[in-house]
């Protein structure tokens, strides 16, 4: 309960929805055999969005507006998901060829531009 | 959320600790605490050095104190040695609720957490739910009254996306990683955004709609509010079936439909959104709230998302951004400093809309009367009729100021009668002064959907008025007022009339001629000489000449003499009232038939209804007879036979 009451302090809105994508095991690690990582997070709307390994980012509209624009939150629910998912081993795992991650990073960019 | 999930427990947690919290706070109202008393243990005594806001948690830099002091002044800047310094984290709400500044000596009651991380020396405390001020003596109060009325600019931490992305280390402990952060920001980074500009409380006020629509989501959010002006207020006639968050009770506007007020509002940006009011409000006060709201700025706060719409699927809508745009000052651009502005002629006009609704005690309409209505308001172009009949294009949004001559009422189809169309016939002074190929009178449908207020309804029917048309539809050479149209029977405080003749119509208003050019659904004058009755189609009827009931019936006690049941008496001498159709050879429009239907009355003086019968009207007696300017509505025109059906009319 501690945890919890810390992690609701530290993260307040993105917490719940965060720990509710955790239940229904909605993160996914894919991993290609090169040693690339990325997550997928399935967003509310069924909509998958990628979340990188690397450093902290997320493809979802919210990160964009609240992390980056308006440096209100430090993290979107989905990238809190992957963190804790990490943190409690409840990562799905999926291993997909090169092309295919390949294809999932740059798919991303073109929704960005 | 999952039974039984993560989720779940949070959000009882969460639960828990808000009702506690409240409790809490009410209980902490009443006391006063007086400096120099002891506290049990547990509680943190800290005073804060300095401030800042990093992500909506507020950071204070504060020294740990034994006990409250027996005596603070303001003043009392000197940091003691010794004293050990903390970072001390304030939810957002707290932080609110405390309004604190630095030197200010906060209480923190547990529970509290404290969190020591590797990389740094200063332990952060955290779960500062229980947090009161110091109140210090009754001097220092109406001092921090005083305070309390002007928030203060706290500067924003703002980290920078370096920092963010090089966040690589996953496997570090869960709740250190984003205070690792936090606190590797301790160095400033010098902010560039406009909170400190504003006076209120950052992140509190915002000035963009996307924005606040796109980063919150459908749910609806409470703290923020967006800061637009009103361009237009109308009324829309809810639908059935159309989402609806209102309770039952919806008032009825006079013709029968539900109605909801709604705003057309527009943000610092350029861009639009219409804001339905959700509490009930009745299409008479339109008017009322069009000139107190239109062009004010408002604060809408609790908004939630119904719809968002495009172009081509809300062409109504549209028409109307249309003809506010482009913007009549440069709008911001997102991204860029308040600095660049673009030159609002490139913008292409808005090819979405979001469609908002919120509850009418959210909305803080700035009436203030010493704020100036906003640039960035278009108040609606006034023009005449003559410059608006001649205007290219279709579905254009356009206002003006007409008197009334008459009224009709759709009559065909199944239609219930206060979803009826309303047919009106209006002039002004543009088309008065005769212009060649112009008519003189123009016919300006009102749709069902058009909302109007029992004012306006009422004082149309009895009487020939001027009324102000704001935004109403033109295209297909006809005009049509829809939704978001609004009428009312006095001129806008503020419109744009660019040399248009505003003034009064002086003289008698003249109606177009009976010529080859006349439409159906028109009205028109005419003169011309009888050439023929129709018998078949003639009748007439008595009427009480006192007061003009049509429907009369025989004396119970006299079967010879009428009745009239309003008046409660005998009809000794009725008005005959005679309905027939006339045939005119009109020279003015000389191929074709002319029917016209005329009403005739005839006092019969005292008449034994015995000789009531329509042969006592002679048909001979009106053959040949001129019948000057009359006033027509055309019913038809047909080519084949060339016939044109009228009825005469008496104008408002």
């Amino acid at each position: 309960d501690m945890l919890f009451s810390r992690l609701n302090f530290v993260f307040g809105p993105s917490a719940v929805p965060a720990l509710g994508l955790v239940d229904q095991r909605a993160v996914t690690r894919v991993t290609s055999p090169s040693g690339r990582t990325a997550y997928q997070v399935l967003g509310s709307s069924g909509k998958p969005y990628t979340c990188y390994s690397s450093c902290h980012f997320c493809t979802c509209p919210a990160f964009g507006f609240t992390v980056l624009q308006k440096s209100e939150s430090l993290l979107c629910k989905h990238i809190l998901a992957v963190y804790l998912s990490q943190a409690l081993g409840a990562c799905q795992e999926l291993s997909v060829s090169e092309e295919q991650l390949t294809s999932i990073l740059l798919a991303e960019e073109e929704d960005e531009g | 959320l999952r039974r039984g999930g993560l989720a779940e427990r949070l959000c009882r947690l969460q639960n828990r600790e808000r009702s506690a919290i409240s409790f809490w706070r009410h209980q902490c109202i009443s006391d006063t605490i007086i400096s120099g008393k002891k506290h049990k243990s547990g509680v943190l005594i800290v005073k804060i050095l300095e401030m800042c806001e990093e992500c909506t948690i507020q950071v204070a830099v504060c020294q740990q104190l034994e006990q409250t002091p027996a005596t603070l002044s303001p003043g009392d800047a000197a940091v003691n040695a010794g004293e050990p310094i903390l970072k001390v984290l304030f939810a957002r709400e707290t932080a609110a609720h405390l309004k604190s500044r630095p030197q200010d000596v906060i209480l923190i009651h547990p529970p509290w957490q404290k969190l020591l991380l590797k990389n740094t020396d200063v332990p952060v405390i955290m779960n500062t739910y229980f947090s009161q001020k110091v109140l210090l003596s009754e001097h220092s109060e109406t001092g921090e009254k005083a305070y309390g009325l002007t928030k203060m600019p706290i500067r924003k931490n703002i980290i920078s996306l370096a920092q963010t992305f090089r966040l690589d280390d996953l496997g570090d402990a869960l709740h250190q990683e984003p205070s690792e952060n936090q606190v590797a920001c301790a160095p400033q980074i010098p902010n560039n955004c406009d909170s400190k500009q504003h006076p209120l409380a950052p992140s509190a006020v915002n000035d963009s709609l996307l924005e606040m629509v796109e980063s919150q989501g459908a749910v609806g959010w409470r703290e923020v509010q967006v800061r637009v002006i009103i361009q237009r207020v109308y009324c829309l006639p809810a639908r059935e079936g159309s989402r609806s968050f209102c309770s039952e009770q919806e008032p009825v506007s006079n013709r029968g439909m539900f109605c909801r007020l709604c705003l057309l509002v527009q943000d610092a940006y350029g861009m639009f959104s219409e804001v339905q009011l959700q509490s009930p409000s009745s299409a008479d006060d339109v008017e009322q709230y069009c000139r107190r709201w239109e062009g004010r700025f408002c604060c809408l706060a609790g908004m939630k998302i119904l719809q968002r719409t495009t172009r081509g699927r809300a062409l109504g809508l549209f028409s109307l951004i249309d003809s506010l745009w482009p913007p009549v000052v440069p709008v911001k651009v997102p991204g860029q400093s308040q600095g660049s502005e673009m030159m609002t002629k490139e913008l292409p006009p808005p090819s979405f809309c979001y469609i908002l609704a919120v509850q009418s005690s959210e909305i803080d309409v700035e009436v203030d009367e010493k704020e100036q209505i906003s640039h960035l308001y278009q108040p609606p172009a006034v023009r005449g009729l003559k410059d608006i009949l001649q205007m290219d294009g279709c579905n254009e949004r356009c206002s003006f100021w007409a008197r009334v001559l008459y009224l009709r009422l759709q009559t065909k189809g199944r239609v219930p009668i206060n979803q009826r169309e309303i047919w009106l016939f209006v002039t002004d002074t543009t088309l008065q002064n005769v212009v060649p190929g112009m008519p003189r009178v123009v016919g300006v449908t009102v749709a069902a959907s058009c909302v109007l207020s029992t004012e306006i309804s009422e004082a149309l029917s009895v009487a020939s008025q001027r009324v102000f048309f704001q935004d109403a539809l033109w295209g297909n050479g006809r005009i049509i007022c829809v939704e978001r149209t609004v009428l009312s029977l006095q001129k806008p405080l503020l419109c744009s009339a660019a040399g248009v003749d505003l003034s009064e119509l002086t003289g008698p208003v003249r109606l177009d001629e009976l010529d080859s050019t006349t439409q159906a659904n028109s009205i028109c004058a005419l003169r011309g000489t009888v050439v023929g009755v129709n018998e078949r189609t003639a009748f007439s009827w008595p009427t009480c000449d006192r007061c003009g009931n049509g429907k009369l019936e025989l004396c119970p006690q006299d079967r010879e003499l009428l009745y009239c049941n309003q008046c409660s008496e005998a009809v000794v001498s009725p008005v005959l009232k005679m309905q027939l159709e006339v045939f005119l050879s009109c020279p003015s429009r000389s191929q074709s038939t002319v029917k016209v239907k005329v009403r005739h009355e005839m006092s019969c003086g005292v008449l034994s209804i015995v000789r009531l019968d329509t042969s006592v009207y002679e048909v001979q007696s009106v053959l040949g007879k001129e019948v000057g300017l009359l006033n027509c509505y055309v019913h038809s025109v047909t080519s084949r036979p060339n016939c044109v059906g009228l009825e005469e009319i008496v104008l408002l």
